[in-house]
Order: structure tokens, then sequence, then C-alpha cells
């Protein structure tokens, strides 16, 4: 029934050797030979071994099925006619199950008509037939060519999950990207730097919560407009460079002057780069217009604190023959030797030297620091004030208006209150451009609150007036109307000092037909006042002009 | 008290000022006795009789204000007057009982020493 292999060579035999050991386990088909005949099944296992695959015998369709249910068969290989159960019945019974419908069956047979036919009649699946005599190498051929294609379509199963397993790693991946991008962007909305995406053109892209803190523009309304005309842009160096450096490095940073929303001018630190690509701007800026006023600020204090103790230096080395000639005058003034012409030109020069001292005290003692309070006339601090002013106002066309109603000393620190009140009259003086009137009145009163008895020190110009909203703002550290001459400190320090002896600066500006008056009252607390004429009551602020504003600042 | 009953201790380190600052307090009717330093200050001040100290601040060894701390401990009721080329009040001035520029001029010295009596 048999044919011997004769076909099988020593190399195909060593190939399949070959292939035998490359396979593992896994890769294993499993055949399933069902036959009743014990010494078919032998000679089946004989003809199939070289293949290397798994082979599983079984001696009936029942015992057939029973190993079809526990392994994954990759063909199963049937003998037609068997008792009880025959191939055919047996594959119709795989048939029905789901599992079983594209198990490939090779059927064995004697050729009879009506078999081929039955076998022809199962067109799904992978069906086959052999006939009796079974040639070896046919079979090994078909049952090989079935392993190899179920093994392909495991195979193919198992890359399907694979690449099922590879997309849920990359959703996840994808997920949790999207988380990251999420809490960067959480975290652009979160800093205070604006922070500003634009094309090449200059059209805005992106602009976070910092961007609209900073400049008063909300997102909506600059997405898609040209930012520097938004923003009014300043480059420290013409824009073509800007762009050139940006082109060549691929960054820029510098200080760039900016205006926001509300009109003001405000200074940002500028950090800008090119996207990938090249098609976008990538800017950051960070405003630094409060530090640089405080690093300025600093800068003067500095100069005028050098300035101070050169003129320490410079007094001390100048007052001591100072002293020593004004006293030689004293001396010589009313020596009995002299005669009149001699005592005249003795006069002259003791005149002389009289203008030289005061000029050192008003210029070289302007910078002393006294450390313990000392008595000060505010009408005396005012008047040497009024002395350097006096040109000026001349100059600018003011009159001066004095009323000194009250010795006004209180015990103070003379540099500090005539800080405080060189601020004011200089103030005032800068307000009046085209000249106007200039009232000082020095007046006792009491404190507001306290009742304590003070000098008041009130301080009128009939200047351009104060707005109502730089009204709010006066006394806020760097808030000037000077623009670039001013450090807006002057208001806030005078303040400072004022609430340091206990006492109050409140202002109010009237505006009445096209004329302004503004009048600054400074309240200081002092138990040793005395007085020259009864206090009048002299009020020019409340009187009778319409009021516009009031502040008040102070205790 | 009349002035010249009234004697007070000038000291200066510089002679020139020293002599005409002694001048014109004498002119005003003072008894004047003049120290060029701290030290000389110290030991007449031990022998003699004086009603006032009128010292200048700046001096090598001993300064205006550590003569003041000096004198203050063996006679507490001394009035002592600083006098000083530098408008700057010195940091412990306080041993001093007054303070008076140098370029007040002779009028403001006066003043200064003239309610201590």
């Amino acid at each position: 029934m048999f044919k011997t292999d004769a076909k099988m060579t020593a190399d195909s035999n060593a190939d399949l050797g070959t292939r035998r050991e490359k396979m593992s386990d896994q890769d294993r088909a499993n055949i399933l030979m069902v036959d009743d005949q014990a010494s078919k099944l032998i000679s089946y296992e004989a003809i199939l071994g070289p293949l290397g695959e798994n082979l599983i015998k079984a001696r009936s369709a029942r015992e057939a099925l029973h190993h079809l249910l526990q392994n994954d068969i990759a063909v199963v290989l049937m003998d037609v006619s068997m008792p009880d159960i025959d191939g055919f019945e047996l594959a119709e019974m795989m048939r029905q199950h789901p599992r079983f419908q594209k198990t490939a069956i090779i059927f064995i047979s004697a050729v009879h008509l009506t078999d081929v036919d039955r076998i022809k009649g199962y067109r799904s699946g992978a069906v086959d037939y052999i006939s009796v005599p079974v040639i070896p190498e046919l079979l090994r051929a078909k049952v090989s060519v079935f392993a190899e294609l179920h093994r392909k379509s495991r195979q193919l199963e198992r890359l399907n999950s694979e690449l099922e397993r590879r997309v849920e790693e990359r959703t996840e991946q994808i997920r949790e990207n999207e988380e990251l991008l999420r809490e960067r962007a959480d975290l652009l909305e979160l800093a205070t730097e604006a922070i500003i995406v634009r094309e090449m053109s200059g059209a805005i892209l992106f602009w976070n919560a910092g961007a609209e803190a900073l400049y008063g523009w909300q997102r909506e309304e600059v997405l898609g407009k040209l930012v520097h005309q938004i923003l009014k842009t300043r480059f420290p160096m013409d824009y073509s460079s800007v762009r050139a450096i940006l082109a060549r490095d691929g960054k820029w940073e510098g200080n760039l002057t900016q205006t926001t929303r509300d009109g003001q001018e405000v200074v940002v630190a500028c950090r800008k780069a090119l996207k990938a690509g090249g098609n976008a701007v990538l800017e950051i800026n960070r405003d630094i217009t409060a530090q640089l006023k405080a690093e300025d600020a600093l800068r003067k204090t500095e100069r005028l604190a050098a300035m101070g103790r050169v003129a320490g230096i410079i007094a001390h080395e100048i007052n001591n023959p100072l002293e020593a000639i004004t006293n030689t005058f004293y001396l010589l003034r009313d020596h009995p030797s002299l005669d009149e012409e001699a005592r005249y030109y003795a006069k002259l020069g003791e005149e002389e030297l009289i203008r030289v001292a005061h000029i050192t005290r008003q210029t070289l003692g302007f910078y002393r620091e006294s450390r313990h309070p000392v008595p000060v006339s505010i009408p005396g601090l005012l008047d040497e004030i009024l002395e350097l002013q006096t040109r000026r106002m001349e100059f600018s066309n003011i009159t001066l208006q004095k009323h000194y109603r009250s010795r006004g000393t209180i015990q103070g620190f003379p540099v500090e209150l005539k800080q405080v009140f060189l601020n004011l009259i200089g103030n005032a003086a800068q307000a009046m451009p085209a000249g106007g009137t200039l009232r000082l009145h020095v007046f006792e009163s009491s404190a507001r609150h306290s009742r304590r008895p003070a000098v008041c020190i009130s301080i009128c110009d009939t200047g351009i007036g104060i707005s109502p909203e730089n009204a709010k703002r006066l006394f806020e550290p760097f808030f000037t109307t000077k623009s670039t001459k001013g450090t807006g400190l002057g208001l806030w320090i005078s303040k400072g000092i004022i609430q340091k002896y206990g006492g109050a600066i409140r202002f109010r500006t009237l505006s009445l037909g096209g004329h302004n008056a503004t009048c600054f009252r400074v309240f200081l607390p002092d138990a040793e006042f005395q007085k020259i004429d009864e206090p009048s009551g002299v009020d020019l602020a409340t009187s009778s002009a319409e009021e516009i504003v009031e502040g008040s600042h102070g205790r | 008290m009349a002035a010249d009953s009234i004697t007070i201790l000038v000291v200066d380190d510089e002679k020139i000022p020293r002599a005409l600052r002694s001048l014109i307090l004498q002119k005003k009717g003072y008894r004047v006795v003049a120290a060029a330093s701290g030290k000389e200050a110290m030991e007449l001040l031990v022998g003699g009789v004086f009603h006032l100290v009128l010292s200048d601040q700046m001096m090598p060894g001993m300064t205006g204000t550590e003569l003041a701390k000096a004198i203050k401990s063996i006679r507490p009721a001394m009035p002592f007057i600083l006098i000083s080329g530098v408008n700057e009040v010195p940091a412990d001035a306080s041993y001093a009982d007054r303070f008076v520029s140098k370029v007040g001029g002779p009028d403001l010295l006066f003043n200064t020493i003239a309610p201590k009596y």
C-alpha cells in the first residue's frame, strides 16, 4: 500500500533536519492523524516525521475530536473509511464547529468517484485528498503546505495582536503627551511674563495671560494683529538688525520700550527665538520698568550721597579758615586805630565774607545729616529754599506771596525737612511754566485727629492743576507726570518723611473758569511752637472755588 | 552773672582759629583760657575754675565729643559747647550740650553761649 520513499534525497533530509532544529516548540504545527488502523498511523508517522512537526495520533473520530478540542491542530489527516464515524462524518462535525471551520483536512481514500465528488463538495476551507496508495512525498508535501499555511496564519495572528498592543501603547503615549501639553499650556498661563507667538509678518498667534496682564489687551482682541503695531514697540537698535540677528542666531535678547493699552510706557526685557522651521517667532517679555526706575533712583541716591561726602570735606576745609577770617573782621571792625576809610574797607570785606559764609551754608551744608533732632524754623527753612529758587522763579515769571504767621519751630532734621519743601516748592514752580503765583503760608493749626498743636504749611500754585486720574496715584512711588525728568519718588519720599514726624500731607486741586489752584498742605506736629500773631486761619484751599479732587494722605 | 566773671576754656588744635576765637570772646567780655588739645584741656580743668568749655570737634588725639565725655565724667554740670567746621553733627554729640557751626559768625556763637549764662 505504501511506496518506499525513494525520492527523499540526503540533501532534502538535511534540509528538513536543519528546519527542525530551527523550529521551536511554539513554531511546530500539530498534525492530527486519524485512522482506525495502528499500522497506518505508524507509517504516516514515519512519512511525516522528517517534517519536524508535532504528530498526534487518533484511532477514532471521537478520539480525534478530543484532540481537536485540546490542541491547536494545523492539519487533520484522516482515513475516509473508519468504523463508527467515518472521515466525512468527522469532517462534517468539524465544519459545524466555528473553531475548526478553517482547519485543513486531508482525506486519505481509495479512489472512488463518489468520494472525489464529495471531497470537491467542500468548497470552504482547506480540503484535499490523497488517494491510495499513498505516495509519501506527495503526502509530505501536502501536509507541509498546510502546516506552513497554519504557521503563517498563526504568525499573522501574533503580528496582528502585537500590532494591536503597539497601537494600544502608542495611544497611551499620545494620551500622556496630550496631558503633558495641557500641563505646559497651563504653565504658559501661569507665567507672569508675557509669552507671545507671532508669525514672521508680526501677526499674533498666541498671547498668554501674562501678556494680557502686562499690556492690558485681551487675547481675542490681538490675535491676528501686528504685535509691534499694537504695542508701539521701540527697539534698542534698528529693527532690520534685530531681524538679521534673529535670522542668523535664531534668537535675540534686549530691552524694548512698549506701550500698554492705557497708554503707559513699559520697558520689557525681551527674549525672542525663531520657532523650528523659521516661520514663527516665540517671544517672552518681562516687565522691568519698576526695576529700572528703582535702579535709577538708587544711582541718584548714591550720587547724592557721594556729593554729600565731598561737600562735607570741602565744607570743613573752607569753613575753618572762613571762621578765622570772619573773626578777624569782627575784631577789625571797631578797632580804635582805624580811621573812617579803613573802617569802610573792613565793612565791605566783612559783608562779602558774610556772603561767602552764606553760600557755604546753603550749598555745602545742604547735604549735612544730623543724627539728633534740632530745632528747625520752618519759615527759615522755606526762605533758604526760596533763595535757591529765586532766580528760576523770576525767570519763569512767578510771583511769590509769603504769609508766615507762626515762627513754626519744630524739633527735626533740617535736611529731610528741606527735601520735603524743596519738592513741594519745586513741583509748584514746575507746574507754572507760563508764570503764576506761588503762595506760601505758615500758620498754627492742630493735627486733625490728635488735636495736637501743629505747624501747618500750605504751598499753593496757579499752575496746570492735577487731573483726577493722576490725583489718585500722586503719592505712589515711581509715579511721575514729568516723563523722564522726574524720578516719581519726590512726593512718595516726602510723604514718608512727614509721616515719620507724625504729620500728614494733603492736597486739593481746584478748577474754576479755566483757572486752576493746587494746594499742598503739610501738618507737622510740635509741642513747642511759638506764636507771632494770632492764628488767622487763612485757608486758601477751602475758600470759595469749586472743588474737584481732594486727596488725603498721612494719618 | 556778668560776662567778665565767666571763664571759658577754648579748645582747638589750630593756632590761629584758636587765637581769633579767644580774642572775639575776650572782646565780648569773657575771660578765656586756651588749650591746644583735649589732653591739655583736661589738665587745665583740674587745676582751674571754668564756667564753660568751647571745643573744636575735629582734633588729633582726642576729638571734641571724646573730650566732652571725659569732662562730663568728672564735672557733669560743666556746660560744653561743640564748634565745628563740618556741618554734620557727630554721632556721639549728645555728650555736648550744644553744637554750633563755625560759619554762623560771632553773633551766633555769642547767642549759643549766652543762654548758659
